[in-house]
């Protein structure tokens, strides 16, 4: 009887013991399964696409690695002028830095290598147009206009009364791309829209030409927010 | 007695996977690929990593100098404002979320892939927020930039620099939301995403949030072939 005191003690310890040892069992296999469960799920979804779009993905993502590559080298450089140029070195890096994204958000005139891409057709659509913006944005274009109008993501492409318009104007037929980027890209991603251009009925014309130099000289105003904030 | 805990841990952590992955030899290629496509998305996310790391480092650098002089801290201010606009600041605000998700496929041969998100729906959303008020626009947590672009195959959605995204896809825009609200409700837009939803159940839900969040851009703004002029 006197033993039963003492051992009650020692026998919830050793139970305590055991659960907290299962506990941990049981928290092991828990994290151990969510992790082979995504892992099965990552390769479940890239399962279901065929071997074409996995090629695809493959050289997709082999080019958007590169020029990952490509940003980080820069950044470093970056990082490097800024910790050994003090102050006049600050000010060099941000006004270079101004003067990139004010190109890239179509708010200074810009030139470069590049194509004229010139679609002649009746009856498209505010679709089409937005089509052939992202084809030729996908296809290593980095600044353009249609028909002198300075084209980025976030400016308004509408299907009005009177055909399409961009920011509010109508654009008239033909519709001349001039895009600025890398011209052996833009020139393959050229020749493929306008044999799929050729194609459709509604089209008369579908040409493009590259060219060493071209200057963009429309540009889009700035627009601040109204509504958000930086976090 | 830990031991035997981790033990029964893999043994059914084990026997889940056996249950979860069923490798065959006719997939092999298949997945060679695979493994291939992930190796290049790990790559990917730890570049991403690395080149926010490096703007963070950057942005520190540049508050430090403008602190002891004032051209550099109107430039800085100016460059703040540039890269709000860019895509390269976090923004919150008022705004709308819109889920896409996978439909049901249809027995009909012909009709193949069309239940599925494709990156030009995508891409017709992004357009409609921005033409209807956005200030900002993120996919599935991928901001979108001035020179953004959508590619991809059936059901595959490769924005910018990727890795590429499946379904279900998730659009949150910042800026005016009633206007965005109504240009989701009207049926002259989406029209090919309106009409798959009905035939073959691809989801399309719109939420109104009072504050949106949209994360940094997080991948590379090179444009090498373009100069001032």
């Amino acid at each position: 009887m006197s033993a039963r005191p003492s051992s009650r003690p020692q026998r919830s310890r050793s139970t305590g013991g055991a659960f907290a040892v299962w506990t941990i069992a049981l928290l092991v296999a828990l994290v151990a399964t969510i992790q082979l469960r995504s892992q099965a799920e990552v390769e479940r979804s890239l399962q279901s696409v065929d071997p074409a779009s996995l090629a695809f993905s493959i050289d997709q993502l082999h080019r958007a690695n590169e020029s990952l590559d490509a940003q980080i080298s820069t950044l470093n450089q970056q990082v490097a002028a800024l910790q050994s140029g003090g102050g006049s070195a600050a000010d060099q890096e941000l006004t270079a830095e101004a003067l990139h994204l004010r190109m890239l958000e179509g708010l200074v005139p810009v030139q470069g290598p590049g194509i004229v891409f010139t679609l002649d057709a009746s009856g498209l659509t505010s679709i089409d147009l937005q089509d052939a913006i992202n084809n030729l944005e996908a296809g290593g274009g980095e600044a353009m206009e249609v028909n002198l109008h300075r084209v980025v993501e976030g400016v308004v492409i509408n299907q009005g009364d009177n055909g399409v318009t961009i920011d509010g104007s109508v654009l008239q037929a033909p519709w001349v791309f001039v895009v600025v980027g890398d011209p052996t890209r833009l020139g393959e991603t050229a020749d493929e829209m306008t044999r799929q251009l050729r194609g459709d009925r509604r089209v008369r014309e579908a040409a493009y030409r590259v060219e060493p130099n071209l200057v963009i000289r429309a540009v889009v105003s700035e627009r601040p927010f109204v509504y958000a904030s930086p976090s | 007695m830990a031991l035997v805990a981790l033990a029964v841990g893999f043994l059914i952590a084990g026997q889940l996977k056996a249950q979860l992955l069923t490798p065959s030899n006719q997939v092999a290629r298949t997945q060679a690929l695979i493994h291939s496509v992930q190796d290049l998305e790990r790559t990917n996310d730890a570049d991403r990593q690395k080149i926010a790391a490096l703007r963070a480092q950057i942005a520190a650098l540049e508050a430090q100098a403008a602190s002891d002089s004032a051209t550099t801290a109107a430039l800085r201010n100016e460059v703040a404002e540039l890269r709000a606009h860019a895509g390269l600041t976090a923004i919150h605000g008022p705004g709308v979320e819109i889920d896409l998700t996978n439909g049901d496929p249809s027995t009909d041969p012909t009709d193949q892939g069309r239940y599925l998100v494709n990156y030009q729906d995508v891409q017709d959303l992004v357009n409609l927020m921005f033409a209807s008020g956005a200030e900002g626009v993120a996919v599935s947590d991928r901001r979108i930039t001035p020179i953004s672009s959508f590619t991809g195959s059936e059901g595959e959605v490769v924005i910018d620099q990727g890795p590429p995204l499946f379904a279900p896809i998730r659009v949150v825009a910042v800026g005016d939301r009633s206007l965005m609200q109504s240009a989701m409700t009207d049926p002259n837009q989406l029209t090919s995403l309106r009409i798959r939803v009905i035939q073959f159940g691809v989801g399309l839900k719109v939420t109104g949030l009072g504050d949106a969040s949209l994360p940094a851009y997080d991948a590379s703004l090179e444009i090498p072939y373009v100069g001032p002029a």
